[in-house]
């Protein structure tokens, strides 16, 4: 059981630290003035030309497509080192989406057929065009059995109707990944068709987007008789769920490696504040209520790490079903950055309430990773699901003996 | 163009300085490319960029330097050498003997350095190479020019610059501002693994311990005093600028 990091991971890690550092966390206090300012607008927290410059930037170092197999255009270098570039970069509370987004691209990958690659596929895995999911409605998230976007067959063509809510990207995305009810006898065993939409086509419009928490940008969804052929069928007619679920997968362990991240950036800042500030005459690192806090968060920082980097070189391994890794990372990983964020705030007082730190952020931030990608709740319904059911010993349910 | 490059590894300039038993503590430091040399690695390939040729990084040190040489492979350089001088008794001395015997077995146009280490800051090794190598050297460099035979380095001198041409071979050690180091590139860092790093003894460059042992003797190592706290003048402004006109004059003496 080794445990070290191999050597090359090891500078990967530093370089991104380094970029991270000197390139985004400037950015910083131009992110939360603006995302203060924007009230009701959707007016993005990161200025587009300054994410243009950054992503620019990533693409020369070689950090889009970390994780893309190298047939795809990507680097190849799987999902650990994917995960450790997640890990630096969300030091930083400048959200930055190195494309492809792999969730999106797993989907396509498992999910596009010859004739479709040269219009999604490739530009996608190259990063020229951007997509989003439209799963979720607004009495459809979760329980995705629920969904009510039609898609009728007429003729030799498709006609979508409905909405969507919720929905990340919007004016972002050049395609959209439309989730339909094509049989709603069989619902979710066979009656769910993924669609591919493009920005633009008749039918197709962004409703508005709707205020959220924090740096949650999200939009409602209208189709009204969108008409497609059989070339915007993304997938097998029926079969969306299968790819689905692999492409859930991913993001939650991904949402870790991100938590991890922040969760170092709140304790490297609880260190500075228990070392330099001073109460009644002693730093206040000498106070047991203070070491609490740093000793509990430390080890859940730990805790979470050695999870994602666990089931990450797990996945590297050829080992596709990580739905119990997936889960017991994404509730752990976020629920230990709200409970470290707010640790945080509260050894900072009012300082770590004001909007001259990154922490009120992280806290509003963290808020939003519980709820997205499927609730705490669901997760904890999945493990304890797939353990009770399952008929093995415990110990090698998820492969640790 | 073949370009060498002095490489030291150095304590991050974040490092939190402690001693102990009488020296300063390696444990827990994260080590680094010495900031200067890290502007000369990025000098030497931009050279190379433009001019083709071939950049090969020199350090003398334990196997733990490795780790800078690697990293200098990673933004780009072809090759590495380092020398272990068998010894953590080491000076300026010691260092330019150890550099100048394992450089002049080696093809070279143009070697660059940093102009000084950020730890002991002693601003010597370029130089002492230079004289043992016989090449002249330019230090401070803040601009550098190669052409066919000869470079144009502009360097800083007290209260302005001067333009320093010299024959190649030549040493001309780096000033901050000379360049912006790159980044090494996720490619980089996959090739440097696979790029040669040659390690080398004393007896492999002709050399033995007597030959190096250090000419200067460290007696104590000590922190900076922490830096006093700062005085307040309290009352109306006028006359608290005449009493801190007088402070300055008097206690402090920098007027």
């Amino acid at each position: 059981m080794d445990f070290s990091l191999p050597e090359e991971f090891v500078m990967l890690k530093k370089m991104v630290r380094k970029f991270t550092e000197n390139e985004i966390m400037p950015l910083e206090m131009t992110v939360i003035e603006r995302e203060a300012a924007r009230g009701f607008e959707a007016t993005p927290s990161m200025p587009p030309e300054e994410e243009k410059k950054i992503l620019a930037k990533a693409k020369d170092l070689g950090l889009w497509g970390i994780d893309v197999p190298e047939e795809h255009g990507g680097q190849g270098l799987g999902m650990l080192a994917k995960m450790l570039v997640e890990e630096e970069m969300n030091r930083s509370i400048c959200w930055i989406f190195l494309p492809p987004d792999s969730p999106n691209l797993d989907f396509l990958a498992n999910a596009c057929r010859p004739e479709q690659y040269e219009e999604y596929l490739f530009p996608y895995s190259r990063g020229e065009k951007t997509s989003a999911l439209a799963l979720t409605e607004a009495n459809a998230g979760s329980d995705a059995a629920g969904i009510q976007l039609r898609a009728d067959r007429k003729g030799d063509k498709w006609v979508l109707n409905g909405t969507k809510l919720w929905i990340s990207f919007g004016p972002k995305a050049d395609f959209f990944i439309v989730i339909a009810v094509t049989d709603k006898v069989k619902k979710q065993r066979g009656g769910f068709t993924a669609f591919l939409v493009d920005k633009g086509t008749p039918g197709f419009t962004i409703l508005r987007n709707i205020p959220c928490i924090g740096d949650m940008l999200v939009y409602e969804l209208l189709l009204e008789d969108v008409v497609l052929d059989d070339s915007k069928v993304l997938g097998e007619v029926g079969q969306a769920f299968v790819p689905l679920q692999n492409r859930l997968g991913v993001r939650r362990i991904e949402i870790g490696a991100k938590c991890c991240g922040a969760a170092t950036r709140c304790m490297e800042l609880m260190l500075t504040q228990a070392r330099v500030r001073e109460t009644f005459g002693s730093p206040i690192g000498n106070r047991q209520f203070i070491q609490g806090m740093i000793a509990d968060s430390t080890t859940e920082i730990h805790a979470c790490r050695l999870m994602v980097y666990h089931a990450a070189s797990k996945y590297d391994s050829g080992e596709k079903d990580l739905r119990i890794e997936g889960a017991m990372t994404k509730v752990y990983g976020t629920e230990m950055l709200q409970r470290i964020s707010d640790k945080a705030i509260q050894m900072h007082g009012a300082l770590g309430l004001s909007k001259e730190m990154v922490l009120e952020y992280i806290f509003r931030m963290c808020r939003i990773w519980r709820i997205v990608e499927g609730p705490s709740e669901i997760h904890r319904w999945l493990i304890a699901r797939q353990i009770i059911r399952s008929e093995k010993p415990y110990e090698t349910i998820f492969g640790m003996l | 163009m073949k370009i060498l490059v002095l490489l030291k590894q150095t304590f991050d300039t974040e490092a939190k300085i402690t001693i102990e038993g009488g020296k300063i503590s390696r444990s827990g430091v994260s080590m680094i490319i010495n900031p200067y040399d890290e502007f000369a690695v990025e000098e030497a390939l931009k050279i190379k960029e433009s001019l083709g040729g071939e950049v090969t990084v020199v350090s003398t040190g334990d196997d733990g330097v490795q780790d800078a040489l690697r990293q200098a492979l990673a933004m780009g350089a072809d090759k590495a050498v380092l020398i272990n001088p068998g010894t953590d008794d080491v000076d300026e001395f010691t260092a330019a003997t150890v550099l100048a015997k394992a450089v002049s077995g080696m093809e070279y146009d143009l070697i660059l350095a940093g102009w000084r280490a950020v730890d002991d800051g002693s601003a010597q090794v370029a130089g002492r190479v230079a004289e043992i190598l016989g090449i002249p050297i330019a230090k401070l460099a803040s601009k550098i020019d190669v052409e066919a035979g000869k470079a144009t380095a502009t360097c800083e001198i007290e209260g302005g610059t001067e333009v320093i041409e010299l024959p190649l071979p030549a040493i001309i050690t780096a000033q901050k501002g000379l360049n912006e180091p790159r980044y090494p590139s996720m490619k980089g860092i996959m090739q440097a693994k696979k790029k040669p790093m040659e390690k080398k003894g004393l007896g492999d460059i002709g050399l033995d311990a007597g030959a190096v042992a250090a000419k200067v003797k460290v007696l104590s190592v000590a922190l900076p005093a922490a830096r006093a706290a700062g005085k307040v003048f309290d009352g109306e402004p006028a006359d608290t600028s005449a009493a801190v006109v007088k402070a300055l004059r008097e206690e402090a003496k920098v007027i």
